[in-house]
């Protein structure tokens, strides 16, 4: 196990290294850059965990790698990570298609209620269906975008079980151009119910009730960085009759766009704040996790 | 099966269908605002257009230099190679009043904006 740890600190060392050198050389090309190049951005991955409004350009294809790690329960070791293989086009001027598939790994070791495992594997596949409801002009800084994100997973999120899980995540994106090409906001509304079929046989079905808030500062015209706070609350049912605790998530943003066709996401949130029904201990650690982390990598054809 | 009273609706909503697809097609063809833009040098000339507003726009952009540019806009959200000496067609939706940049892909310096009143 500690040799795992080690091996999984070395690689998020030389991870970090790696994202700092193509950020100076992303910076260095900033410097560069003149004047004309604060020209319009897409604004779907300024924000982090936060999804902004765009869905793209008429035509425009995208590979994407985007891996969610999250880290720490109340008690013993516990590192996930999730990652989705996915293509994205938009085939008209108002609709984004996405769709891929899921990788998920589990380093789970004395957490009180879930069972010790060290396992990588397929999880499932998602597809999502994007449409601009409001679009910005330069006389309207606001653009809202709704999106349907349905998954299915062979493993479960949380505890890496074997498991068949449906989940409907919708959500609203908005943003909001503050100042022209420099400064954006970004609101996110989310409801996500889901079901699961465990291998004993149980049916759980669950709800998450989300809003986040973001603001992303455009420092260089290739470089955005900014912060974003989310609050999240689980119910144990669809219908959200059932609440079983909620939390406050808060955290940095970086947006970095290497060259015209290719950029990358990185984010990272901490609970500051949560709470369980029925259990006075401070945070929620059973629905949520200490730390989160986001690493996104895109290539646009 | 089809219910029998429903048989003579067929043939009267294909026509009333046809009739409007017939009479849509053009009337949507005669609504779009063409716009002309030539690429020369590595600049677009005009770099200021005009359009009017909630109509179609259809921009043909003849690419005269030597290489291949790309016309792109984030605010239009289109984007389309043009080969070297030749023309590039980009249809664009209704647009409300505005300006909405666009620029060459391959060349961040040649930029302009369409202007829609």
């Amino acid at each position: 196990m500690r040799e795992t740890i080690r091996c999984a600190r070395h690689s998020s060392a030389l991870m970090g290294a790696f994202i700092a050198l193509l950020c100076l050389g992303a910076f260095a090309r900033a410097s560069t850059w003149a004047a004309s190049s604060w020209h319009d951005i897409e604004t779907k991955y300024i924000f982090g965990f936060t999804t902004g409004s765009g869905i793209g350009i008429e035509g425009e294809k995208e590979f994407t790698i985007d891996s969610i790690g999250r880290f720490g329960k109340r008690d013993g070791h516990y590192a996930a990570t999730e990652t989705k293989y996915e293509y994205e086009f938009t085939p008209s001027q108002f609709v984004q298609i996405e769709f891929g598939a899921l990788g998920s790994t589990h380093n789970i070791g004395g957490v009180t209620d879930l069972d010790n495992r060290n396992a990588a594997g397929f999880a499932g596949g998602f597809a999502e269906f994007r449409y601009l409801v409001l679009e910005r002009t330069s006389n309207n800084p606001l653009s809202v975008t709704l999106a349907f994100e349905p998954n299915v997973r062979l493993i479960d999120e949380t505890s890496g079980e074997r498991v068949h899980n449906y989940e409907f995540e919708t959500t609203v994106n908005a943003d909001l151009e503050l100042l022209r090409n420099r400064l954006y906001a970004g609101f996110n509304l989310l409801y996500e119910p889901e079901v699961t079929w465990t291998a004993t046989g149980d049916t759980v079905r669950e709800a998450t009730l989300a809003g986040s808030a973001a603001l992303s500062l455009r420092i260089v015209p290739n470089v955005l960085v900014g912060g974003e706070v989310w609050y999240l609350r689980h119910y144990d049912s669809p219908t959200l009759s059932a609440f079983t605790g909620d939390a406050i998530m808060l955290g940095p943003t970086l947006y970095v766009q290497f060259t015209p066709k290719m950029f990358m996401v990185a984010a990272w949130n901490t609970q500051v704040w949560g709470r369980e029904i029925g259990n006075p201990l401070p945070l929620n650690l059973s629905e949520f996790q200490r730390q989160r982390v986001r690493l996104k990598f895109a290539w646009e054809f | 099966m089809s219910h029998p009273m429903l048989m003579p609706i067929r043939p009267t909503l294909a026509a009333v269908c046809t009739t409007v697809l017939l009479h849509a097609a053009p009337a949507l063809a005669q609504q779009a605002a063409e716009v002309q833009l030539s690429y020369s040098n590595g600049a677009f000339q005009p770099s200021e257009v005009r359009a009017p507003a909630d109509k179609p726009v259809v921009f043909r952009v003849k690419n005269l230099d030597a290489k291949a540019m790309e016309f792109e806009s984030k605010s239009l959200r289109v984007e389309k190679v043009v080969a070297a000496k030749s023309e590039g067609v980009i249809n664009v939706r209704p647009l409300k009043p505005g300006r909405y940049e666009f620029y060459d892909d391959f060349n961040e310096k040649a930029r302009g904006a369409l202007n829609v009143q």
